[in-house]
């Protein structure tokens, strides 16, 4: 189920990077709102879309990640987002740890936050979602008893 | 947009000084040691080409992260932030989600099918994955054009950095980084690059961090820096910098989801010893990464504040910030110490790419001609020194020219390798006209929409780069193909590789 979650993400992320570009190209003026727009899904979602295909397995739940997954989701629209849509205040710009607030949020939030939340939920969850003793020996024994029989 | 400004190359100003000469001798010495340590190593192709699977977690994860980060993060990155402010940063901001990523999409599945496969090389992947030779040529074709393009563009680079401290010229100087370079690489192979990879990222790493804390110190901290340049142009530290929303995106867009096509990053899942050791890959590279490359934001935005602060004038050209900054701002010790890492930067990457380079051409070809080299140790040591004096003679052209090629191979890497690669690995439902489609539409659209805007018969829409049209547009039709040709997804699975994808 999350894998084929995770592909019709891919795919629909895709076409709206497609059609963010194509809007570029048909509707110049549209772009520094609904083209950017489609950008920054198309983004968020074939990051989050592929990291869900890589993770997912056949039988296994993929919930101990859905938090890790979704907050990467949120930071991505959220982070770009408010870049969008928070005013330019100039020179008078409130700054955050020594940086205007909008460029706070991209560098310190798109930057800086994933790293403190995606190494830590893919090594927690490596044993159970991602390779284990007995994964390797299984895919060893197929592949050993494969080739006997080749 | 293309990104053909960005890697173009200029002269870096003279360095001739005895510490930074010293330095920089002492630095080659120790890399020609590495290289004689690793021959001595090298006992057939798997040692050559994948380091016989024997490297350890550490080991790899610094190789992996110098790999990715070529002279570019230290000279024309800060040179492009300087321009452009935070829109520079989005080609190095995706390196937060990107290795987790990799991690994820691709590093088990290679690591096992190169197990229990004996693959050496990325087209391997894609030939077995789709039972494809035409598959594994196309890519490996791909490869080769690129990396020759790519190693012209870092070995000019390095020719530059070489004539900027010992003062020799230009062409000589590309025939002594080649020639340093080839020292190690023609003999040790990837195992040699892997071990210099590591000093190389280790110098790099430790630059990084304390020529960040002189930017600090001279900038009067981030607030002092960001309220320098705000007091002048506020514009700058907008959350796009100097160009607009779109083409920012568009290089987040390519440099994060283009990671997952970088043949001589994801190459180095092949060599991991054990498989299991995978678990802490992300945040080693990760966080390595992050601390490399705060000299590439911390520079530019410092060299900015201080002539907005009129402490120094404007520079002449972007490419000026780094060597500007470090030759008046701090020791020249810690100078010395980055020039090596510019050096060690550009040598860890061209390494990586004769690597990949002398493979596609020693094994992925023959493997689609349905032939075998008999001795693939021998003649993959051949073949890297013809890509090396191949790329040396590219570089010796027009600077335009090399940096076309350079951006060339970059974009091809991405739209030809990511959706047959990353997509394919992960769902069975892939097929091998989806993948030779998307790699043929990768390889097509980038050749013609960089050659339209090199020879600038047309000009792209404001915000949209090539690569990023060519790298959706491949995999918009590997999905396409793909869908339509589903009824023989099944015939192209071997059960040894289902049991890898189902692992």
């Amino acid at each position: 189920m999350t894998h084929r979650f995770g592909l019709a993400l891919v795919v629909i992320s895709m076409i709206a990077v497609g059609l963010a570009y194509l809007l570029a190209f048909a509707a110049p003026g549209l772009t520094g709102s609904l083209g950017a727009w489609c950008m920054i899904f198309g983004i968020a979602g074939a990051v989050v879309g592929l990291m869900m295909l890589g993770a997912s397995r056949d039988d296994r739940s993929l919930r101990p990640l859905l938090l890790p997954l979704a907050f990467t989701f949120a930071v991505l629209m959220l982070g770009f987002g408010m870049g969008l849509v928070l005013p330019a205040a100039g020179a008078a710009e409130r700054l955050l740890f020594g940086l205007p607030l909008r460029a706070a949020i991209i560098v310190y939030g798109i930057g800086l936050l994933p790293i403190l939340v995606l190494p830590f939920a893919y090594a927690r969850t490596f044993d159970a979602l991602t390779l284990s003793d007995e994964d390797l020996a299984r895919v060893r024994a197929a592949a050993a008893q494969l080739k006997g029989t080749a | 947009m293309t990104l053909f400004p960005l890697l173009e190359a200029s002269a870096l100003p003279p360095l001739t000084q005895p510490v930074i000469v010293g330095v920089a001798l002492v630095y080659f010495a120790i890399v020609a040691a590495i290289g004689v340590w690793a021959t001595r190593r090298t006992k057939n192709a798997s040692d050559f080409f994948v380091a016989g699977e024997g490297i350890g977690l550490w080991t790899l994860a610094i190789a992996s992260m110098a790999s990715t980060i070529s002279g570019f993060a230290f000279i024309g990155g800060p040179g492009l932030v300087y321009s452009i402010g935070i829109g520079a940063l989005f080609l190095v901001l995706p390196a937060a989600i990107t290795n987790t990523m990799g991690c994820w999409v691709l590093a088990k599945r290679l690591r096992l099918l190169g197990e229990i496969r004996g693959l050496i090389t990325i087209p391997d992947a894609i030939g077995v994955r789709y039972r494809s030779r035409f598959g594994q040529g196309i890519s490996a074709v791909s490869i080769v054009v690129a990396t020759i393009g790519y190693t012209a563009t870092n070995v000019l680079a390095l020719g530059l950095v070489i004539t900027a401290v010992f003062g020799v010229g230009r062409v000589p100087g590309i025939w002594i980084g080649s020639a340093i370079i080839l020292s190690y690489s023609a003999s040790g192979g990837i195992l040699a690059g892997v071990y210099t990879d590591l000093f190389e990222g280790a110098v790099k790493a430790v630059a990084s961090v304390l020529v960040f804390a002189y930017v600090l110190m001279v900038g009067g901290g981030m607030g002092g820096i960001s309220q320098s340049i705000m007091a002048v142009d506020p514009s700058y530290l907008g959350p796009w910098g100097k160009i607009g929303p779109m083409a920012a995106l568009s290089f987040f867009f390519v440099f994060g989801i283009g990671s997952l096509g970088q043949p001589h990053v994801v190459h180095k899942f092949y060599m991991l010893r054990d498989p299991r050791r995978l678990k802490w890959l992300p945040l080693i590279v990760s966080c390595s990464l992050i601390v490399s490359l705060l000299l590439y934001f911390g520079v530019g935005i410092a060299m900015r504040a201080l002539v907005a602060g009129g402490r120094i004038p404007a520079l002449a050209s972007p490419d000026d910030a780094t060597p500007t900054f470090l030759l008046h701002f701090t020791p020249i010790a810690l100078a010395a110490l980055v020039f090596s890492g510019v050096a060690a930067a550009i040598m860890s990457t061209v390494n990586s790419f004769l690597s990949i380079g002398a493979a596609a051409l020693t094994h992925d070809i023959p493997v689609a001609f349905g032939r075998r080299v008999k001795d693939e140790l021998l003649v993959g040591r051949l073949t890297t020194v013809v890509i090396a004096v191949l790329a040396a003679l590219v570089a010796q052209g027009s600077g335009a020219l090399v940096a076309f090629l350079g951006i060339f191979g970059w974009g091809l890497f991405a739209s030809t390798l990511v959706p047959s690669l990353a997509i394919g690995l992960n769902w069975k439902g892939a097929t091998r006209a989806g993948a030779v489609g998307s790699i043929v539409t990768g390889l097509v659209c980038t050749l013609l929409f960089e050659t339209l805007a090199y020879m600038k018969a047309y000009k792209l829409p404001a915000g949209v780069t090539a690569s990023g049209l060519s790298l959706v547009m491949s995999f918009l039709v590997f999905f396409a193909l793909s869908w339509l040709t589903r009824a023989t997804a099944e015939s192209t699975l071997d059960p040894d590789i289902r049991a890898v994808m189902e692992a």
